[in-house]
C-alpha cells in the first residue's frame, strides 16, 4: 500500500505552476516521474503522489527539479489561465483511471515518436558522414592521379627533348661523313693513329666523339675496317665441352611445388613394376586365365562350396599375390581359415578385409557385415569373448535386421556373464 | 625511399600488334626500337618502329620464312648495327636492316628452336672477338663467331648417352680483355652452368630447383660481379660472382616475387645494381641489389666465400593480364625501357628518379 504524498505546495503565475514536494528522505530519479498533458504521478516507494491537472500544460516544456528532498516543478500552462486549483476536485474513480490510461498511451506515443525522430536523424548524420569520407578519398585519389599526370608529361618532353637531340647528332654525322670524304690526301699514317685513339675512348664520350670515328662511306672505310680487324683477335679454336645435367625423368621443366606429386606418381609406377616383376619369374608357367585374379576368386568359391578348403585358400593366395588390393579375397580367405579352424589367420584376414572396405558406404555393407561376424567368431573360438562381443555389436550396427547375429550376440554375452563372477 | 620518392613507372606509349611478340630491343643510338616475334600464319616478323611523341611509328615490316624467338645487337658495331637472330627453327641469322632480303650470316646451328640469344665484343662495349651464343631446345649452347662459317667455336653439348635438357637461356660475361670470357646457361631441370671460354670448361654449376628463365650478368664487360637467374614459381637468385668457394661455389640470395613465373631479368644499363624482372601475371618489379659490409669471408678451413647482399624492392606494377615475356633498357637514354607481353601489346615505359637512388 503506497503512501500517498500529501503535503504539496504550490503556486501560479498566468503561464506557469510551481508545484514543490517535498519527499521525506527518499531519493527521487527522473525515472520516478511520469508526467503528460493531465496528469502528473511521482512514484517513488513506497510514497506515491499523484495529482489530475486542473487544465493541460505542455508537457514537453515542463521541468523537475530534483535536489534537497525535494522536488519542483515548473509546469507551463498550456493555456495562460488563472487555476483555481492545482488539481480536479471532483475526479470520480472511472474519470480517474481514464485519465490514468490516457496519459499512459500518450506517454507511450511520444516516446515512440521520438525514437523514430532519433533513427531518422541518426541515419543522416550518417550519410552525411559517408559523403564527406567519399569526398575525401575522391580529393586524393585526384591529387595522385595529378602527380602521376605532371610525371609523365614531364618525362615525355625529357624523351623528345633526347630524341631531337639524336636526330641532330645524326644529321652531324652526315656532314661529318661528307667532310672527311675530301680529307683523302692526309697522310696514311697520322689517319691511322688518329683512328687508333679515337677507337679506344671509353663508350662514355658524348655521341659526337663517336661520330667522327664512324666511316660508313669513302674511300677510308678500307683502312678503318682493316685496323679494327687487327685489333680483333682470330676467332677462337673450336672446341665442345661436355655437359651432364641433374638427372629427371619427367620431360617437363622442374617446379618445386610439383615435386610431391611427381614423386608419388613415381613411386606408385615403381610399385607396380615391381609387382609385376616378382609375379613373372614365378608364374611363367601357369595358363593365362589363372593370371586373372577374379578367374582365381570364383575357382576358390567353388572349392569352398565343394568343402576343398586347403584348395580354395590356395587359389585365393594366389589371387593376393597378383593383385592384394580385393577385400574380398581376404574375405573368403577368412571364410576357409575358420573352416580349418586356423583362427588367429582367419582374424588376419578379416582385418585385413575391413581395412580394405573403408569408407564404410551402403555398398560394401554385406562384404562387412560377413567380415564383422567371421572375425567375431574367430574371437569366440579363441575364447576372446569381449572382442568376439565388439565384432557382432559392429555387425549388427550394420545391419540391425539380422536375427542370427543378434541370437549370437546375446549367446556371447551370456557366456561373459558366466565367466565374469569367477574372475 | 618513401612514397613519392620511390621510382615511378609511367607507361609511355602502347602499340597494339597483330602478332605474337617474343623479343623486343632497342636499336642503339637511337630512339628506334625492333620488335620480333611470329605472325599468325607461321612466318616470322621483325617489325622497326620509332618513337614519335606519345606514339610508335612503323618504319619497316620485314617477314622471314619461320617465326624469330629472340635478337640481339650485342655482336655488331655501332656503325653496322646488325641484328642477330635465333628462330623457332634453330637457324641463327644475322640481318643488315638496311638490306634485309639475304642475312649477313647464317647458319643452321640448332636442331630445335633457339630459345635465347646473346651478344657480346660489339657496341664498343667489352673487348675481344664479337661473339653470338644461342641456347636451344635441344639442349646444346654454341658460341659463334660471325667470321666463321658453319661451325660455333665452342659447343656445349650433353655426354654422350645423356637425355637431353631444355636451355631456356644464356648470357655472355666477364668479357673484360680479349681473351676472358664466360658463358651462362639456364635449364628447364634448374641447372645453371658457367662455361669458360678461355679454358673451355666448366667453371661451375648448380641447380636452383626450379627451371630457369633468365640469367643475365649485371655487366658482360667486366670481371664478373653478380648473375641474376629468374626461375619458375616466381623467384629468383642473385649470386656474388667476385668469389667462389671450391665446394660451395658462389654465394647467393633469393626472393620470391610472385607467385608466376619471372620471365625476363634486365639490368640497368646506368647502374649495375638496379634491375627489372618482368612475371607472368604481367607485373613489373624493380630491384636494388645492397652489397653486404664485407663481400668475402674465410670459412672454417681458411678458403675464401662470397657473401650474399639483400634486395629490396624499389617499385612494381601491374600493366597486362598476361606474361611479360621480353624487355629491354635503352642504353641511350636512363629510364627507358620497352617490353612485349604476350596479349600481343608491346608497350614503351619510362621509369623515373632512378636518379635519386
Amino acid at each position: 500500500m503506497p503512501v500517498w504524498l500529501r503535503e504539496h505546495s504550490w503556486r501560479q503565475t498566468l503561464t506557469a505552476v510551481y508545484l514543490s514536494l517535498p519527499l521525506r528522505g527518499a531519493r527521487a530519479t527522473p525515472a520516478n516521474i511520469f508526467c503528460s498533458e493531465r496528469y502528473l504521478k511521482v512514484s517513488v516507494p513506497p510514497f506515491l503522489f499523484e495529482a489530475i491537472l486542473y487544465a493541460p500544460i505542455d508537457d514537453a516544456n515542463s521541468t523537475a527539479k530534483i535536489g534537497n528532498g525535494n522536488i519542483f516543478f515548473t509546469l507551463c500552462k498550456k493555456e495562460p489561465a488563472m487555476w483555481d486549483s492545482l488539481t480536479l476536485a471532483n475526479a470520480g474513480k472511472e474519470e480517474l483511471q481514464y485519465l490514468r490510461e490516457n496519459a499512459v498511451l500518450k506517454v507511450q506515443e511520444k516516446a515512440k515518436e521520438e525514437i523514430e525522430a532519433k533513427k531518422i536523424t541518426k541515419q543522416e548524420h550518417k550519410k552525411y558522414a559517408l559523403e564527406a569520407t567519399m569526398k575525401l578519398e575522391e580529393a586524393e585519389r585526384k591529387r595522385i592521379e595529378d602527380l602521376k599526370e605532371k610525371e609523365r608529361q614531364k618525362v615525355a618532353k625529357e624523351l623528345e627533348f633526347w630524341k631531337n637531340q639524336q636526330k641532330d647528332a645524326d644529321k652531324y654525322e652526315n656532314l661529318q661523313k661528307k667532310g672527311e670524304l675530301h680529307q683523302e690526301t692526309e697522310p696514311l699514317n697520322e689517319r691511322k693513329n688518329e683512328k687508333m685513339n679515337k677507337t679506344r675512348i671509353p663508350n662514355e664520350g658524348t655521341s659526337k666523339i663517336r661520330l667522327k670515328s664512324t666511316k660508313g662511306h669513302g674511300s677510308c672505310s678500307i683502312f678503318s675496317q682493316n685496323l679494327k680487324e687487327e685489333q680483333l683477335p682470330a676467332p677462337r679454336a673450336a672446341a665442345t665441352i661436355k655437359v651432364n645435367f641433374t638427372p629427371r625423368v619427367f620431360p617437363t621443366a622442374l617446379r618445386e611445388s610439383r615435386v610431391a606429386e611427381e614423386e608419388e606418381w613415381l613411386h606408385k609406377q615403381a610399385e607396380a613394376r615391381r609387382i609385376i616383376n616378382s609375379d613373372l619369374s614365378e608364374l611363367e608357367d601357369l595358363k593365362e586365365e589363372e593370371k586373372n585374379p577374379d578367374w582365381l576368386k570364383d575357382k576358390g568359391n567353388k572349392m569352398f562350396a565343394t568343402g576343398n578348403y586347403l584348395g580354395a585358400v590356395n587359389a585365393y593366395n594366389l589371387a593376393v599375390r597378383l593383385n592384394n588390393k580385393l577385400p574380398l579375397l581376404y574375405l573368403n580367405r577368412a571364410a576357409c581359415h575358420l573352416k580349418l579352424r586356423n583362427l588367429h589367420k582367419a582374424i588376419e584376414d578379416s582385418s585385413k578385409a575391413l581395412e580394405l572396405l573403408t569408407p564404410p558406404v551402403p555398398d560394401n555393407e554385406n562384404a562387412r557385415v560377413k567380415a564383422h561376424v567371421r572375425r567375431g567368431t574367430a574371437f569366440c573360438q579363441l575364447e576372446l569373448y569381449a572382442e568376439g562381443l565388439q565384432d557382432y555389436e559392429a555387425a549388427l550396427k550394420i545391419d540391425p535386421k539380422n536375427k542370427n547375429i543378434e541370437k549370437d550376440a546375446e549367446k556371447i554375452r551370456h557366456l561373459i556373464q558366466e565367466t565374469m563372477p569367477s574372475s | 625511399a618513401a612514397g613519392p620518392e620511390r621510382p615511378q613507372v609511367v607507361s609511355h606509349v602502347q602499340q597494339a600488334l597483330s602478332y605474337t611478340v617474343f623479343d623486343c630491343k632497342w636499336v642503339p643510338r637511337s630512339a628506334r626500337l625492333l620488335c620480333l616475334g611470329s605472325a599468325a600464319r607461321g612466318t616470322g616478323l621483325i617489325q622497326l618502329y620509332e618513337l614519335h611523341g606519345a606514339r610508335l611509328e612503323l618504319l619497316r615490316e620485314i617477314e622471314k620464312p619461320k617465326p624469330i624467338k629472340c635478337g640481339t645487337f650485342g655482336a655488331t658495331s655501332l656503325q653496322q648495327r646488325y641484328l642477330a637472330t635465333g628462330d623457332f627453327d634453330g637457324n641463327l641469322n644475322i640481318w643488315n636492316l638496311e638490306a634485309p632480303e639475304k642475312p649477313v650470316y647464317s647458319v643452321k646451328g640448332h636442331k630445335e628452336i633457339i630459345n635465347s640469344i646473346d651478344g657480346v665484343g660489339g657496341l664498343g662495349i667489352g673487348e675481344g672477338a664479337p661473339e653470338i651464343v644461342t641456347g636451344s631446345r635441344d639442349g646444346t649452347v654454341k658460341v659463334w663467331d660471325p667470321r666463321q662459317n658453319d661451325t660455333p667455336v665452342a659447343n656445349m653439348e650433353p655426354v654422350q648417352g645423356e637425355s637431353k635438357r631444355d636451355c631456356w637461356t644464356v648470357a655472355f660475361g666477364n668479357a673484360y680483355n680479349q681473351e676472358e670470357r664466360v658463358v651462362c646457361a639456364g635449364y628447364d631441370n634448374g641447372d645453371i652452368k658457367l662455361f669458360d671460354l678461355k679454358t673451355m670448361s666448366l667453371r661451375w654449376e648448380t641447380n636452383i630447383k626450379n627451371g630457369v628463365c633468365s640469367v643475365e650478368f649485371d655487366r658482360k664487360d667486366i670481371n664478373m660481379n653478380k648473375l641474376v637467374a629468374t626461375s619458375l614459381e616466381g623467384k629468383f637468385h642473385v649470386f656474388d660472382m667476385r668469389t667462389q668457394h671450391p665446394t660451395k661455389g658462389f654465394a647467393s640470395v633469393s626472393e620470391k616475387a610472385q607467385k608466376s613465373t619471372i620471365w625476363q631479368v634486365r639490368h640497368l644499363p646506368q647502374n649495375r645494381d638496379i634491375f627489372m624482372t618482368s612475371g607472368g601475371s604481367g607485373s613489373l618489379h624493380l630491384w636494388k641489389y645492397e652489397y653486404p659490409a664485407q663481400r668475402s669471408k674465410k670459412d672454417s678451413e681458411g678458403s675464401e666465400m662470397g657473401v650474399a647482399g639483400s634486395v629490396c624492392l624499389l617499385q612494381n606494377v601491374t600493366l597486362s593480364t598476361q606474361p611479360i615475356s621480353s624487355l629491354d633498357w635503352s642504353p641511350d637514354k636512363k629510364g627507358l625501357c620497352v617490353c612485349g607481353a604476350f596479349d600481343q601489346t608491346v608497350r614503351v615505359l619510362i621509369v623515373t628518379k632512378l636518379n635519386k637512388i
